[in-house]
C-alpha cells in the first residue's frame, strides 16, 4: 500500500460533498483505483452514513412539529400521563354506558355501548389507544364533522360523536353494526365470485357517496366493511369513516410510522402515495387503490402483498415495495398457491380448484390491476368507475381495463424510478450500473430524503387542498360519466356534461373523453364548440404521451382558425411555441409546425420556431432516406415552413417532388397543390398557381359537401382536410380570384 | 423584549454567564410567542420549532435590534432552549410508550431498528453529550442544525465557519453519533 493512500474518512467526506452520482462514481473510481480494500472500507462507511441519515431523518421528523407544548402553560399537551387502563364494562364514558367489548383493532378497542339521551339507542364506541394527541384527534374530527354529517348512505355506518375519556383518550361513537367482516362473510357462506362482485359494487357505491361529500376513508379493508343481514339480504356497511383522518398522528406526533398501530392505513391495503412519508398528498383515488386490494382479496383470498411481510420489512422497504413492485395478477396469485390453500380458497368460492385461476384470468385480472396502478392517474378515477367496470364484467360487456402494452410497461418503469433517479431516469440508470451497491444506496436514500423534505413542506399546504377534494371528486366522476356516455354513443349528453366543467384534474380518462367529444363536434362543423373542448383538453392532457399531446395541439389550432378565432389562435401558437421549445421527436415537430403555421407568421414567431424546425428537418431527411422517398407529411410540414420563411422555391420544389411521387393519399395531394399554388404565385408563376389551385379546390370543396366524418389515415382525417381547406382559402385570396366561403358558413346537417 | 436585548448585549462581555442568563429569557419569549400563535391558529394546528425561533427573532428585529452578533447569539440560545424543550417532550412520550417510570432510556436494551423517532431523539441527545467532549464544534453544529433547525448558512454565520465546512462537519457528526449509538446498543 502506498504512502499516499487516502484515508477512507477523507474519501467519504469528499464524496458526500459532491452534488451528483456521476461525479461521485468518478471520484470513487479514482480514489480507490487498484485498492479494493479502500473501496470496501469507503463503501461500508457510505452504508453507515446512509443509515445515519435515516436515523437523523426519523429523529428530526419527531422534532419537526413539536413545539406545541410551549403553548400550554404547565405542560403536557402530548399523550396523557396515565397508563393503559382498560375501560371497564358498565362504566360511563360521556353519555355512553359501556355494555360489552366487541372488538379490538389496530388503533383501539370497540365497545357496544348504550346512549341514554337524547335518544335511547345502542352504539359502537371506539376508544383510541394511547399514544395519540387527544386534542388534535378531536380537533381534526371536529373539522370534518360537518362533512361526515352529510353522508347518508345505506352502506355507510354513520359516525355520530367524538370525545375524550376521563383519562384523556379520544373516542368515537358510531352507528352500531352487528355483522361479520366482508371477507369472513363471503368465505363462511361459500359465496361464488359473482355474488362477491355484487357485494363489492355496493361497497364502491358507498365509497363513491363519501367521496362526493369530500370524505376520504383512508383505511378501507375487510375489517372496516361489515356485512349485516337485513330481511335476509346481505348488506355491506363501511365503518370507521373519518376516523383514519382524525387519528392520523403524523402531523403532530409521529411522522415516522414506528409500529403497526401508529400507521394510519393498513400496510396490506394502503396505496403507495398514502404510504409515502408525508402521506398527505392523497385524494379519493387512494381509496380506489384500497378498494382494488379488497377486490383482490375477495377474489383470490390473498392481498397483493403480504401484509405481515410488509409491516415487518420496515417503513422504507415497505414504501419501496408499494412504489416499485408489481404484485402478481389475482389469477397468477391463485395459481402459485400451495394445493391445500388453493382447495380451501376455491371451496370458499364454490369453485373447482382447477378452474379458479381460469375464472380470474382476463377481465377480472385487469380490473383489479387497473385499480392497483401505482400511478393514481392510471387507476380508475373514481370508485364508481371501478364499480361500473365490475358491472360491465357481470353483464358480459367489454370492460374498460386493459392489459398493459410493452411500451406502457416501459413507461411505467421509467416513471417508477423517477423519484430515485430524477427526471433523466434512463441516463442516470445507465450510470448506476457498475457503481458500488452502497454508494447507490446512499444516493438513493439521500434523494428520497430530499424528496421527503419537499413533501413535508407540501403537506403543510394540504389542509387547503382538502376543500378542493370534493370538487375534484365531482369533476372526476363527471368525466367518468362522460366517458361512459361516449361508449354508449350518447354524445349529446356527454358533451353537455363536459360543457359545464371547469378545468378538471389531469387524467388519461378525462383527456380521452374531451378528445372524443371535441372530435365529434368538429366533424359536425361546430368548430367553436370543438375548440372549447380542446382548450380544456390541452390543460387536462398533461400526462399522456407526446404523440397525443402534439396532435391535440394541431387539432386545437385548426379549430381556432376554422372558427375564425384568429386572436386566440395567435395567442395559442405563441404559447405553444414557447412550450415546445425543446423538441424531441421529429414527427411531433412536424405537427407543431403545422399547428403553428396555419396563418402567415411574423419574424418573431419564425425565429422562435426555427430550432424546432431544424430538428424537424433533420428527422424529415432521416425518415425520408430510410423510406427511399420523401415522407409526405414531413414534406408538407417542411414546405409550409419554407413557404412561411419566404423560401418559395424550396417550398415549391418539395411540393412538386411529392406530387410526382405517385402519392395515393388524396388529402396530401390537395395540400401539396395548395402549397404549390401559394409558392408558384409568389415566384411569379401565376398561370401555374391558378392551375394548381383550381385542380385542388374542387376536390377539397367536394369533401365538405357532406359531413366528412372522423376519417382515417388513408382517406385523411377531418383535421387534415380542414388544414388543406385553410391553405386553399389563403391561396384563393392570394390568387385574387373569389375566395370560396368558409365551411362554417354552411354547416352540414348533423348526423 | 428589552430584557433579551440587554442580555444579548451582555453576551459580548461575559459569554458563559450571559448565555446561561439568556436561556430562560429566550425560553420565556418562545413560550409567549407560541401561546399567541396557538390562540390564532385553527384548532389542531401545530407549531414548528424552526418557524417559532425565526418568528421570535423577527419580533426582536421589529423592536429595532438588528446587529449580527445578537442574531447569532439569539439563534444559538434559541437552539439550546429548543433542545431542552424537545428532549423533555420526547422523554415524556418515550416514557409513556415504554410503560412509564423509566427515568432515561437504557441504550443497551434497545433494539435500534425498533426504536421510535422519539427514542432516536433521546439517543442522539445522549450521544451528543459525548461528542461535546470529543469535538465541541461539531457538537455545536448538531445542536444548531438538529434542534435549532438552522440552515447551513445560518450555522456558518453563527459559528464563523464556511458554509461548506458546516455541511461537511454536519455529515461527519451524524456518522459519528450514529456509530456511537450503534456501538452501545
Amino acid at each position: 500500500m502506498s504512502a499516499t493512500r487516502p484515508l477512507p474518512d477523507e474519501v467519504l467526506a469528499t464524496l458526500l460533498e459532491l452534488p451528483d452520482l456521476a461525479q461521485s462514481r468518478q471520484l470513487l473510481d479514482q480514489a480507490c483505483a487498484g485498492d479494493p480494500d479502500l473501496r470496501n472500507e469507503v463503501e461500508v462507511l457510505l452504508q453507515t452514513q446512509a443509515e445515519a441519515e435515516r436515523f437523523f431523518a426519523d429523529g428530526s421528523s419527531a422534532l419537526a412539529l413539536g413545539a406545541d407544548d410551549l403553548a400550554t402553560p404547565g405542560l403536557p399537551g402530548i399523550g396523557v400521563a396515565c397508563p393503559l387502563v382498560d375501560e371497564r364494562i358498565g362504566t360511563r364514558i360521556g353519555r355512553y354506558q359501556l355494555l360489552e367489548r366487541i372488538g379490538e383493532g389496530g388503533c383501539g378497542v370497540v365497545y357496544r355501548a348504550e346512549q341514554a339521551e337524547p335518544v335511547r339507542r345502542q352504539v359502537a364506541l371506539k376508544v383510541i389507544k394511547l399514544g395519540m394527541d387527544t386534542k388534535s384527534v378531536i380537533a381534526r374530527f371536529e373539522a370534518e364533522r360537518q362533512a361526515l354529517a352529510l353522508m347518508d348512505h345505506p352502506n355507510i355506518a354513520r359516525v355520530l360523536d367524538a370525545g375524550a375519556t376521563e383519562t384523556g383518550r379520544p373516542y368515537f361513537v358510531m352507528e352500531l353494526v352487528q355483522g361479520t367482516r366482508v371477507s369472513e362473510y363471503c368465505d363462511g357462506n361459500c359465496l361464488d365470485l359473482r355474488v362477491r362482485l355484487q357485494l363489492f359494487v355496493q361497497i364502491c357505491h358507498a365509497i363513491q357517496h363519501a367521496h362526493q361529500k369530500g370524505i376520504i376513508h383512508r383505511d378501507i379493508k375487510p375489517s372496516n366493511v361489515m356485512v349485516t343481514l337485513q330481511d335476509g339480504v346481505p348488506v355491506p356497511k363501511v365503518i370507521d369513516f373519518g376516523i383514519a383522518k382524525a387519528t392520523d398522528g403524523r402531523l403532530t406526533d409521529n411522522p415516522v410510522l414506528t409500529a403497526a398501530e401508529q400507521f394510519v392505513g393498513t400496510p396490506a391495503y394502503v396505496s403507495p402515495e398514502q404510504a409515502e412519508r408525508s402521506g398527505l398528498d392523497i385524494d379519493t383515488r387512494s381509496d380506489v387503490y384500497s378498494l382494488g386490494v379488497l377486490l383482490y382479496e375477495l377474489l383470490s383470498g390473498r392481498t397483493p402483498f403480504d401484509g405481515r411481510k410488509l409491516a415487518e420489512s420496515g417503513m422504507e422497504r415497505m414504501r419501496r415495495t408499494l412504489r416499485e413492485s408489481d404484485p402478481p395478477r389475482p389469477s397468477a396469485m391463485v395459481k402459485s398457491m400451495p394445493a391445500g390453500d388453493l382447495t380451501r380458497i376455491a371451496v370458499n368460492r364454490n369453485a373447482e380448484p382447477a378452474r379458479l385461476a381460469g375464472q380470474l384470468r382476463g377481465d377480472l385480472d385487469w380490473i383489479v390491476m387497473k385499480a392497483l396502478e401505482k400511478d393514481r392517474a392510471h387507476r380508475y378515477q373514481t370508485a364508481n368507475g371501478l364499480a361500473l367496470d365490475v358491472q360491465r364484467y357481470l353483464e358480459s360487456e367489454p370492460v374498460a381495463a386493459r392489459p398493459p402494452s410493452q411500451l406502457y410497461r416501459f413507461q411505467k418503469l421509467v416513471r417508477r424510478n423517477k423519484l430515485v433517479f430524477g427526471a433523466a431516469a434512463a441516463v442516470v440508470a445507465a450510470l448506476v450500473i457498475g457503481l458500488g451497491a452502497a454508494t447507490r444506496l446512499y444516493f438513493r436514500e439521500r434523494a428520497a430524503l430530499r424528496e421527503e423534505g419537499r413533501l413535508r413542506a407540501a403537506a403543510e399546504a394540504s389542509e387547503i387542498r382538502e376543500t378542493a377534494l370534493r370538487r375534484q371528486a365531482e369533476a372526476r366522476e363527471r368525466m367518468n360519466q362522460a366517458a361512459i356516455l361516449i361508449t354508449q354513443q350518447r354524445y349529446v349528453e356527454a358533451d353537455r356534461l363536459l360543457d359545464a366543467m371547469e378545468i378538471p384534474p389531469p387524467s388519461v380518462e378525462g383527456a380521452s373523453a374531451f378528445r372524443l367529444v371535441g372530435n365529434l363536434l368538429a366533424i359536425q362543423g361546430r368548430w367553436q364548440d370543438a375548440a372549447e373542448r380542446f382548450a380544456v383538453l390541452l390543460k387536462v392532457d398533461t400526462l399522456d404521451n407526446w404523440n397525443d399531446v402534439t396532435l391535440d395541439h394541431q387539432l386545437y389550432g385548426t379549430e381556432l382558425v376554422e372558427s375564425g378565432e384568429l386572436d386566440r389562435y395567435q395567442r395559442f401558437r405563441r404559447e405553444m411555441v414557447a412550450n415546445f421549445e425543446v423538441s424531441t421527436n421529429g414527427r411531433a415537430d412536424w405537427r407543431i409546425l403545422k399547428a403553428g403555421l396555419l396563418l402567415p407568421a411574423d419574424p418573431v414567431l419564425i425565429t422562435a420556431l426555427s430550432p424546432l424546425a431544424t430538428v424537424a428537418e433533420r428527422d424529415f431527411m432521416v425518415v425520408s432516406r430510410r423510406a427511399g422517398v420523401n415522407d409526405p407529411w414531413g414534406s408538407i410540414s417542411m414546405a409550409l415552413w419554407k413557404y412561411r420563411c419566404g423560401d418559395y422555391s424550396g417550398a415549391a420544389e418539395l411540393c412538386t417532388l411529392c406530387l410526382t411521387n405517385k402519392n395515393e393519399y388524396p388529402v396530401q395531394i390537395q395540400t401539396d397543390r395548395m402549397l404549390l399554388a401559394l409558392a408558384d404565385w409568389q415566384l411569379g408563376r401565376r398561370a401555374q398557381a391558378q392551375g394548381e389551385l383550381l385542380l385542388g379546390r374542387d376536390v377539397i370543396l367536394d369533401k365538405f359537401k357532406n359531413p366528412p366524418g372522423l376519417g382515417n389515415a388513408h382517406q385523411g382525417f377531418w383535421w387534415d382536410w380542414v388544414f388543406a381547406g385553410i391553405l386553399m382559402r389563403e391561396a384563393s385570396a392570394l390568387v385574387a380570384t373569389n375566395p370560396p366561403p368558409a365551411f362554417s358558413d354552411k354547416p352540414p346537417a348533423p348526423p | 423584549m428589552s430584557d433579551i436585548t440587554s442580555a444579548l448585549h451582555a453576551v459580548g462581555r461575559e459569554p458563559n454567564q450571559a448565555a446561561e442568563n439568556l436561556l430562560p429569557l429566550v425560553y420565556e419569549d418562545l413560550r409567549r410567542l407560541a401561546a399567541a400563535r396557538m390562540a390564532q391558529e385553527a384548532a389542531g394546528h401545530t407549531l414548528q420549532p424552526t418557524a417559532l425561533v425565526h418568528d421570535a427573532w423577527m419580533q426582536l428585529v421589529a423592536n429595532g435590534d438588528r446587529t449580527w452578533q445578537n442574531r447569532a447569539h439569539f439563534f444559538g440560545a434559541a437552539a439550546d432552549a429548543m433542545r431542552r424543550i424537545l428532549i423533555d417532550k420526547a422523554r415524556r412520550k418515550s416514557r409513556l410508550r415504554h410503560g412509564g417510570g423509566l427515568a432515561r432510556l437504557d441504550i443497551s436494551e434497545l433494539d435500534l431498528a425498533g426504536t421510535t423517532p422519539d427514542d432516536k431523539v433521546l439517543l442522539i441527545d445522549e450521544a451528543l453529550k459525548s461528542l461535546e467532549l470529543a469535538d465541541p464544534v461539531q457538537a455545536r453544529i448538531v445542536v444548531l442544525k438538529f434542534f435549532g433547525g438552522l440552515s447551513n448558512e445560518e450555522v456558518a454565520e453563527n459559528l464563523g465557519l464556511g458554509e461548506r465546512t458546516v455541511g461537511r462537519q454536519w455529515a461527519s457528526a451524524k456518522g459519528w453519533l450514529f456509530r456511537w449509538i450503534r456501538s452501545r446498543s
